[in-house]
């Protein structure tokens, strides 16, 4: 799996909706569950998938998939 | 361990929902938020979890994002968790009898309170005040603590837990606080100690819910995620937040599936390391030294489950007499004959050995732990008696001591003088069947065997003081027991407090010592001269010493002089109450439809005490018989 489709999955999985419904320019206002609560859970999965430790003020940054690809790539993973 | 995709790939090929949640708990793996949601999503797919439980949170901090760890751990359990969360922050609104917590009818409430919210000046350092003040404040702590849960335990059913988040930070006065007069770790050792006692003694079916243990057991700096408690109000971490829903989960496992009751465990390589038959006494590892501590380990953590009312049994393919010279002369062997029910040493398959412990014992293989080392023995009681909960002890005898402690089932969230004394009951038990098989090899008959016992019977009426052992009972009772109807502390309380309702108890007494309370009977009034006998049950510990016919006759004795003729009663067949079948029919009860019954007490009086082998006495005061005289009058 590439990192988009890690990323996929793991907000899928998060979230529960379909993989499918996670694409390369979703953003968090396209998803009904990534609200405030699903985001926090969400910031949970990407340090435990990605093997990354965020800080609070990464949290409101990272609410699309485009902007979380970059923050990965910026931390050498891509 | 971290959760590799070689290793989630393999979980998530296993076929059966059993095996899946055996493996995930077996592994003590750490899983990552995603693959918990998968992992509890391919478990439902597998099979549906067996038991509801329906869950509610009050809480003052953040406790939605539980929910996929709650939800795991409850499928890991065979749960199916429906979570109610309370808005956040209103407290003691969803107290009130309309309000949505009510209305979720949750099996089990959890209060998730901070300790800030205890009282207002714990949010200044305790060590700023003296002694006395600190006192003080413990007072109003404690005052206010029993006001939210007195108006909760007021209008929620069902099981209440409370649980106090444990500071995230350490003492206030760092090193120095254990020893210091205004330490604030004492301060709250106390209270939590006051707070036990409070709803030990004062609230029924309600626990102090420990999170002090989650955070010693992975560590306060694992347990919380302070950019999760500074950001969004909650507090832990992945680690802490699986750990907290995890003693939910097993606090809800013990709510719903059939209680446990009996531990039996193997011997060779389970009690001690090798084999008796082959290494010997001297070649077993038992004793102070590495392997030998780890499983005298093991034996003491099966003392300690024998206080929380388990009974230990012992089966093993071995010869009895090696066995036996371990039990007795073995140095450092803790667990000795006295510590076991029953035992089955021989060469027979364990699964008929567990059929014939459970007839022994007068219990069902559900209420059954097995514990073994050997793969093929679990596999075989596995396949045999799916009800036996197994547990495969592990290889590695480090792991042996601590292999129980995630046993849901092997929690317990009350404990009578009667769970304590339980195994001396049963090896009372085991001495009065050698007495009978005595009497009976001298060719004496079984009346000779019942008045040698010497047997006295107390009855009591209306007894608030047994509340929690009679509830108890309700739900424990399944073989010995008309109408199988389970009933909670509060509704045991509220019969014995109703004019309608007369409840009583008995304990049997004889030569080998006191059986404790062990028969419940409760008569609701339908009419003046009408009765419906609602629940009678008894232990199978006293069955076959008439005791159940003393019991029934001296209560429609005092029924008849309350002036009750009429008494109805039924027979509820379930798959385990086939005892109990021809009760009623033997009691002059006359069968009628829908497994109805009825005995006239004019036609047929209630027979004297004094035909029983049994000497009874009454005790308690009867309100129906006060409402009756008070009516007369």
């Amino acid at each position: 799996m590439n990192t988009f489709e890690r990323l996929q999955d793991a907000i899928a999985q998060t979230l529960e909706v379909p993989p499918a419904s996670v694409g390369p320019d979703t953003k968090a206002t396209d998803i009904a569950a990534w609200d405030s609560l699903g985001h926090v859970n969400l910031m949970m999965s990407l340090e435990q998938t990605f093997d990354v430790q965020l800080d609070v003020e990464d949290f409101p940054t990272l609410t699309s998939v485009p902007a979380i690809l970059a923050f990965l790539k910026a931390r050498g993973i891509a | 361990m971290k959760l590799t995709p070689q290793t989630l790939e393999s979980l998530l090929a296993i076929p059966s929902r059993s095996g899946l949640a055996r493996a995930i708990q077996e592994k003590e793996l750490d899983i990552p938020l995603p693959q918990v949601r998968r992992l509890r999503a391919r478990l439902d797919e597998l099979a549906a979890p067996a038991h509801p439980l329906r869950l509610g949170i009050v809480h003052t901090y953040t406790t939605d994002l539980l929910d996929p760890w709650i939800a795991f751990e409850a499928s890991l359990q065979d749960l199916a968790v429906d979570v109610y969360h309370a808005p956040y922050g209103m407290v003691l609104q969803e107290a009130r009898p309309d309000s949505g917590l009510v209305r979720h009818r949750p099996d089990v409430t959890v209060l998730m309170l901070q300790r800030e919210d205890l009282h207002p000046d714990l949010a200044q350092p305790l060590g700023a005040f003296p002694s006395s003040k600190q006192e003080e404040m413990r007072g109003a702590a404690l005052a206010h603590l029993r006001s939210i849960v007195g108006q909760f335990r007021a209008h929620v059913d069902g099981l209440l837990l409370l649980t106090l988040l444990p500071a995230p930070a350490g003492p206030g006065l760092g090193l120095y606080d254990a020893q210091s007069e205004r330490s604030e770790a004492a301060w709250w050792a106390t209270l939590k100690a006051s707070i036990a006692q409070f709803l030990r003694d004062e609230v029924r079916a309600s626990m102090l819910l420990d999170l002090d243990e989650p955070v010693a057991l992975i560590g306060r700096s694992v347990f919380f995620d302070l950019r999760f408690w500074y950001s969004s109000r909650f507090p832990f971490s992945a680690a802490g937040a699986r750990e907290v829903a995890r003693r939910l989960a097993a606090v809800g496992a013990v709510v719903k599936h059939p209680k446990a009751k009996v531990i039996v465990v193997d011997a060779d390589n389970t009690l001690w390391g090798g084999i008796i038959g082959e290494d010997g006494m001297h070649g077993i590892a038992l004793g102070p030294d590495y392997p030998g501590n780890a499983f005298v380990a093991f034996q003491r953590r099966l003392l300690d489950l024998q206080q929380r009312g388990f009974v230990l049994a012992m089966c093993s393919k071995n010869n009895p007499a090696d066995v036996d010279e371990v039990l007795r002369n073995h140095s450092h062997q803790l667990l000795k004959d006295h510590h076991f029910v029953a035992r089955r040493v021989n060469w027979e398959p364990k699964p008929n050995n567990l059929r014939s412990l459970a007839e022994e014992l007068n219990l069902g293989l559900d209420s059954f732990i097995f514990i073994d080392d050997s793969e093929h023995e679990c596999a075989a009681v596995r396949y045999e008696l799916p009800q036996v909960e197994v547990v495969q002890a592990p290889k590695n005898p480090i792991d042996l001591a601590s292999c129980l402690d995630r046993v849901a089932r092997l929690e317990v969230l009350a404990l009578t003088a009667e769970d304590q004394a339980k195994t001396a009951m049963y090896v009372m038990e085991r001495r009065r069947r050698e007495l009978e098989q005595d009497i009976t090899q001298r060719g004496g008959n079984i009346d000779e065997y019942l008045r040698s016992l010497g047997m006295k019977m107390q009855i009591f009426i209306d007894d608030a003081a047994q509340v929690a052992r009679l509830a108890q009972l309700t739900q424990k009772t399944n073989q010995f027991n008309l109408t199988t109807r389970r009933y909670t502390e509060q509704q045991v309380q509220d019969f014995i407090d109703s004019p309608d309702w007369t409840v009583a108890h008995f304990s049997l007494a004889d030569t080998f010592g006191n059986s404790g309370v062990v028969g419940l009977a409760m008569f609701r009034r339908t009419a003046p001269h009408a009765a419906m006998l609602d629940t009678f049950l008894m232990s199978c510990r006293v069955i076959g010493r008439h005791a159940e016919s003393a019991f029934l006759e001296s209560l429609l004795a005092l029924l008849a002089k309350q002036g009750i003729t009429q008494v109805d009663a039924q027979f509820l067949p379930t798959r385990k109450n086939v005892l109990a079948k021809d009760f009623l029919p033997l009691h002059g009860f006359t069968a009628g439809v829908e497994n109805s019954h009825r005995r006239n007490l004019a036609a047929m009086a209630p027979r004297s005490a004094a035909e029983f082998p049994i000497e009874v006495s009454v005790f308690g005061t009867d309100k129906s018989a006060a409402a009756t005289t008070a009516g007369a009058a």
